[in-house]
């Protein structure tokens, strides 16, 4: 039996309604351009109708470089908070733009800064070329002297993986580091947030086997215990994280 | 209204382009490089719509005191950083020693709260374990805005200067607590005046 | 703006299949007014040794970016630096009078604990209470606030959620003691 579907049944998918007031937002965006160096940064300002516009800041970014000003620089690539590209200031806190939604109250304006006190390369752009040194610095791998007993693979019990769990998932997008004071004004020889909550990745690690050198390598003034335990760096990680939790426990294991 | 002004910046994008591509294709490289920021300022100063004003509130780092030297990156950026020699003492002795003042501190410090105030043995250890307390947060404070890099000099001075501090006030207590009535208690006394 | 859309991906599709014509694309897409951007900049050969020396001459013009005065205040860093300015200003006065104390003698200053009493007592009452209350604020402030900084030593209450609390908590039992010591203790 052929079955009719009469059109009371039926729904109709219509073309969302045209709003046509326009909701303006205002965007303020730091602006640096190398090619005239004796220039001071200084601050842009754009406006986008946010009816036009993707719902992430990234979105309005992207709209300002293809549609306004091509001139504006920023990095950007996955556009789903796992590359780490987007990582800048937004309206005063450290995040990716394209894990922030644009606030859609049209009468507060958007600040956009490069992540604080970093060096910058063009407009948001950011040097971070001393944080991936840092990182690089606390040997950021499996470190085992002894072939795996299979020959193929170092196991571990569910346990001991569970403890990489809220580790493992950092991307080093500095979002933390750039944002902690300490690490402001001692970039040079503080390691960070970021960088310190990979040390701990690597010391919670069952597998490895220098924990003590790896303890070693932070056990001076500088390069842990600048922490202050301040937390900007937990409540600023895009990705949900706890630096801070991190480096407590990394003071915690090198006390007793 | 944005219509309108992307279109100008369209428009205006368009005009800039023809400037900038009316130069030929295969002029010398070094020629192209020098009206490179030539151009640019020209894009720049064309792209901009009404819509984009240039505000003039501060967008730089400003400390004052100590700012920020250029850039200097010591190796390649394929070179590890640094990594200091080990020193527990400044480092996890030191951390675990410090918190142990800070926690031993809650008790004295709710002692004469409770009691009124202390008796002279235990007035002198809160007065000692205050001074200990305040001595590191001061050495913290400057390790923290008196890097050694950069200021050497400034760095001894005061490490040596805070050094001296401690022990001058040390001895100023010692005498305060066995020619006086204790810290507790004077600090009761004047409280009560 | 459509149609000029329209027009360039076709010249680009075309430029793709047929490189040869792509000399004439050029003028064509500027009879139809569309924005095919092309850059007059042309690149250089040059050994590895030279671009790092223009990467180091670079880096020395770049700016930093904008720091304290940008970062939103929060709960987290903003009781964090008053702990450090109270601990700073007790620590101070207690060094301050510990020194004084000492060399009190050879420039005859009275610093003895009755001395200091019966001048504090002589001041009016809301000049005692101000006093007290400056004192007090620190004081408990830099106490309250060490309590949660020792919790988070011992690895605890490090959830987001957690520190807001704690640090509200933490700014009403210290004003509410610090008045309490200023008016009735």
């Amino acid at each position: 039996m052929a079955s009719v579907v009469s059109p009371s049944q039926t729904s109709t998918i219509k073309e969302p309604s045209h709003n046509p007031e326009a909701k303006t937002k205002t965007f303020h965006i730091y602006r640096w351009n190398p090619d005239e160096p004796s220039s001071k940064p200084r601050m842009q300002t754009y406006t986008l109708d946010l009816n036009k516009t993707g719902p992430m800041m990234l979105d309005a970014l992207i709209r300002i470089k293809n549609e306004v000003d091509p001139t504006l620089t920023f990095r950007r690539s996955c556009r789903e908070g796992i590359c780490g590209s987007c990582a800048m200031n937004i309206d005063g806190v450290n995040t990716l733009a394209c894990l922030c939604r644009i606030p859609t109250d049209t009468k507060q304006d958007t600040k956009i800064y490069p992540l604080p006190h970093t060096y910058v390369v063009k407009d948001i752009v950011p040097d971070l070329t001393q944080f991936y040194k840092q990182y690089k610095s606390i040997k950021p791998y499996l470190q085992h002297s002894a072939p795996a007993p299979d020959g193929k693979e170092y196991l571990q019990s569910k346990e001991e993986r569970k403890k990489l769990d809220g580790l493992y998932e950092c991307i080093l997008c500095a979002c933390c580091s750039t944002s902690c004071p300490s690490y402001w004004w001692n970039s040079e020889e503080y390691l960070g947030p970021a960088v310190l909550l990979q040390s701990y990745r690597w010391l919670a690690d069952s597998r490895d086997e220098k924990k003590e050198e790896r303890k070693a390598a932070l056990d001076n003034s500088m390069s842990l215990y600048r922490c202050h335990t301040i937390l900007n760096c937990s409540r600023t990680c895009p990705k949900g994280l706890n630096p801070g939790l991190a480096i407590a426990e990394i003071k915690k294991e090198m006390a007793f | 209204m944005l219509r309108q002004t992307c279109f100008a910046a369209t428009s205006k994008r368009t005009f800039s382009t023809k400037l900038s591509s009316s130069f030929p294709t295969n002029t010398k490289p070094a020629a192209s490089v020098l009206l490179r920021p030539v151009v640019r300022n020209a894009l720049v100063k064309d792209a901009l719509p009404g819509a984009v004003r240039v505000a003039a509130f501060h967008a730089c780092g400003r400390r004052a005191i100590l700012p920020p030297l250029p850039q200097v990156i010591d190796g390649t950026a394929n070179d590890p950083a640094p990594v200091p020699p080990a020193n527990p003492s400044h480092g996890s002795y030191h951390w675990t020693f410090e918190r142990l003042v800070s926690a031993g501190l809650i008790p004295l410090t709710i002692a004469p709260f409770a009691a009124g105030s202390l008796n002279p043995t235990m007035d002198a250890i809160l007065c000692a374990t205050i001074l200990i307390h305040s001595h590191i947060g001061f050495e913290s404070i400057v390790i923290d805005y008196i890097p050694t890099k950069r200021l050497p000099k400034t760095r001894m001075l005061f490490w040596w200067g805070l050094r001296l501090a401690t022990v001058t006030v040390g001895v100023g207590l010692y005498e305060f607590e066995t020619n006086d009535v204790g810290v507790t208690e004077a600090i009761k006394r004047i409280w009560h005046a | 703006m459509l149609a000029q859309r329209a027009t360039q991906q076709s010249l680009r599709q075309l430029a793709a299949s047929n490189p040869s014509m792509a000399s004439q694309m050029v003028f064509k897409s500027f009879a139809v007014g569309s924005s095919l951007q092309t850059r007059p900049v042309a690149t250089q050969k040059m050994t590895p040794a030279d671009s790092y020396q223009i990467l180091v001459a670079q880096r020395k013009n770049r700016p930093t970016s904008p720091h304290l005065t940008i970062y939103k205040p929060q709960m987290t860093w903003i009781p964090s630096a008053l702990n450090r300015v109270t601990g700073s200003v007790l620590s101070g006065g207690f060094y301050v009078f510990g020194a004084a104390y000492l060399v009190s003698p050879l420039f005859g200053w009275h610093l003895d604990s009755a001395s200091m009493a019966a001048a504090f007592g002589s001041l009016p009452v809301a000049a005692k209470v101000a006093t007290k209350f400056a004192v007090a604020m620190p004081f408990t402030f830099h106490s309250f606030n060490g309590l949660r900084h020792l919790s988070w030593d011992l690895g605890k209450t490090f959830q987001n959620k957690t520190v807001i609390t704690t640090g509200y908590v933490m700014l009403g039992v210290s004003t509410a003691s610090a008045l309490w010591l200023a008016l009735f203790a």
